[in-house]
């Protein structure tokens, strides 16, 4: 069965990172493909788009079970009704205020029914300001999430810092989130065809979003978001894996905001790819492995207070024995 | 149902079905008795004289997409646009615009034919009169209305939103509304015919109520899916809801629905009930699938009787005319279908 749903891109960032700019751009460039545009109450287009709704960014907590499950209200109530035209467009892009955290945003598309059957979260689009980026980040703690839950970091203002900044920003980014693309930009000029179309969130995708593993330069502060990431040699003993990982969401959901993995199950000759947004998870077989390829199993934590000795032994004792 | 024959469905033998290209709102009969109205999302409204159906029907066009029809005050039928835009659409297919508001979606409209009408846009109700005079615009509720409904008099109106129902009386000097406070995300709402019962469906794939006169909350879930549709027997016995492989029936008599087990009817395919109506008089309902199927089922003995095959995907509405003579429904797809039940 093809694929139906609709792809939603979201755009996040500080105010006066440039998504703004960066929306534009998307709109007015020649792809020959139209997008129904979601803006926030504070936000101005200043292209013409046919299919333009004004947010409210109402975040409702769901009584499911899911302590840490908030969703956005007005979201599920917008695309119901744009869903109701859907011939009209090919895609939704969401931009969210620079104050919003990213974590109701993309579980409204993975616990609402209605979006879920209608629509699939593409991916999560940060745009930073690469002059101001270290500024924010040690003011504030949404600034940290929407990098922390972003599949392309757009460093923008690229004209305004000098290549050493450019680096230091840019492994600050790394060190809280190693999976996400960086794109430097000038005036958030990124082609489009590397914001849409990404589907970041489809398990086959993961392989390729999984960060270098050579060196181990994640470091952790206190209460403050980062990453880690581990690599285990041995096949994975799928049921202890299962075990571990539901009762790792259960307990610490709600500071692991994404979890991403790729795991060599004992005796099966398929990769099995694994993903979470917060205590919401998803998991499938995406293909064999390839001749020659090494059978390690990866996984990266993206989260609050990460402990890292503990998290290395629960992964590794998931490892069939030596 | 893969066993009944074609004919057999009353759309077959008493009735017809269109295309007509575009997700079906509402399907609306006017309080007139003479006109039937189906809202298109994409702008355009057919309207249909039920005893001539079998002519060309009469199409006008909005402007813009349309979120929320029903039937108007008297004759007619009311409708909120995307673009702000509260209309009337006459029996003769003419469109004029009762009040704006803004850019912003109307996504929700009630009116009752004791002359009042409501529009709710974002966390604000507002109020008109029959002549479409604005009476007030209530106080903003706590979020996004997620739907209103007046009860049976018009005198009072409900507002469902998160974390609770707002109950407003129409012609309060003083608007402070009664509260009817619970946690979650509270869209359709609904009186019952007494107006002794306030339910609402809710996110969580489960229907809440509130018996006013002691604040009784009565808890209704076990839902597969969300409930979109409910609607009350003429007499207010029974509540029969969508969101589940059946139409599910609660009953609100002999202490109910506290500790009662809902009646089902209409089970057995693996495909969710998507829209409800309940006949005016007979303890009849009209319930409308997922694939299409409609079909009408009687309370008391079960009994099912196809009216339209699957197809033209899920039904999004159903509506009998006053007198219960003629069910109108549409679907998402766009098929639009009247059956005329009359004695022949």
């Amino acid at each position: 069965m093809s694929d139906t749903t609709i792809p939603v891109t979201v755009l996040t960032g500080y105010l006066g990172a440039g998504k703004t700019t960066l929306l534009n751009r998307i709109l007015s460039e020649q792809h020959g493909r139209k997008y129904a545009v979601v803006i926030n109450e504070f936000g101005e287009l200043g292209v013409d788009n046919d299919l333009v709704v004004d947010a409210d960014e109402e975040v409702f907590e769901m009584n499911n079970g899911c302590i840490c499950c908030t969703v956005r209200g007005d979201l599920i109530r917008i695309i119901g009704g744009l869903m109701k035209r859907r011939g009209r467009f090919d895609g939704i892009i969401v931009e969210t205020t620079g104050l919003a955290a990213p974590a109701p945003v993309a579980q409204t598309f993975f616990t609402d029914e209605d979006v879920k059957r209608a629509t699939r979260l593409d991916a999560i689009v940060t745009v930073v300001d690469a002059k101001h980026l270290p500024q924010r980040l040690a003011d504030t703690s949404e600034a940290r999430e929407q990098i922390a839950f972003a599949d392309v970091v757009v460093l923008n203002k690229m004209d305004l810092v000098t290549p050493e900044e450019a680096d230091a920003v840019e492994r600050l980014i790394r060190a809280i989130n190693p999976s996400a693309e960086i794109r430097r930009s000038v005036k958030s000029e990124v082609p489009v065809t590397a914001l849409l179309d990404r589907g970041a969130f489809k398990l086959d995708r993961i392989l390729e979003q999984m960060p270098e593993f050579l060196t181990d330069t994640d470091h952790e502060h206190d209460g403050e978001i980062n990453s880690v990431s581990f690599e285990v040699a041995r096949p994975l003993d799928p049921e202890k894996f299962n075990v571990w990982i539901n009762e790792l969401l259960q307990a610490k959901g709600q500071d692991l905001l994404r979890t991403k993995g790729v795991l060599a199950y004992a005796n099966d000759d398929r990769r099995f790819a694994f993903q979470a947004v917060h205590m919401i998870a998803d998991g499938d077989f995406i293909g064999p492995w390839k001749d020659g390829d090494a059978r390690r199993s990866k996984i990266v934590f993206i989260g609050r207070d990460l402990n890292r000795p503990q998290l290395r032994r629960g992964f590794e004792a998931c490892q069939v024995p030596a | 149902m893969a066993s009944v024959a074609e004919a057999d469905f009353l759309v077959g033998t008493r009735g017809l079905v269109r295309d007509l290209g575009a997700w079906v709102l509402a399907a609306e009969f006017g309080r007139d008795g003479r006109s039937l109205f189906y809202a298109l999302a994409d702008g355009r409204v057919a309207v249909v004289e039920p005893r001539e159906a079998e002519a060309d029907w009469t199409f006008c066009d909005v402007g813009a997409a349309l979120l929320s029809a029903t039937a108007d005050v008297a004759a007619g039928l009311m409708a909120g646009t995307d673009d702000g835009r509260l209309l009337q659409v006459s029996p003769q297919g003419a469109v004029s615009v009762l009040a704006r508001y803004g850019s912003r979606w109307i996504d929700h409209v009630a009116a009752h034919p004791s002359g009042v009408r409501a529009a709710a846009v974002g966390k604000l109700l507002h109020l008109l009169d029959g002549k479409g005079a604005a009476l007030k615009t209530l106080p903003a509720h706590p979020s996004s209305v997620g739907g209103i409904a007046f009860d049976t008099k018009g005198k009072r109106v409900a507002a469902s939103h998160y974390g609770g129902v707002s109950l407003w009386y129409v012609a309060a000097r003083e608007d402070k509304p009664r509260s009817l406070p619970w946690k979650g995300s509270h869209q359709a709402v609904l009186f019952d015919p007494s107006g002794e019962h306030v339910v609402t469906a809710m996110q969580e794939a489960s229907l809440h109520g509130w018996r006013l006169s002691d604040g009784q909350h009565m808890r209704m879930s076990g839902y597969p899916g969300k409930t979109r549709s409910m609607a009350f027997t003429g007499r207010g016995r029974w509540l029969a809801t969508s969101g589940a492989e059946s139409i599910v029936l609660w009953p609100f008599f002999a202490g109910g629905p506290m500790g009662k087990a809902p009646t089902e009817l209409a089970g057995g395919d693996a495909v969710l009930c998507s829209a409800v109506a309940c006949h005016p008089e007979h303890e009849v309902v009209a319930a409308g699938f997922e694939d299409g199927l409609v079909l009408l089922a009687e309370i008391t003995s079960g009994k099912v009787v196809p009216v339209a095959p699957p197809g033209g995907g899920a039904v999004t509405s159903l509506a009998w005319n006053a007198p219960g003579s003629h069910l109108a429904f549409g679907t998402e797809q766009g098929r639009a279908g009247l059956v005329d039940l009359t004695r022949k």
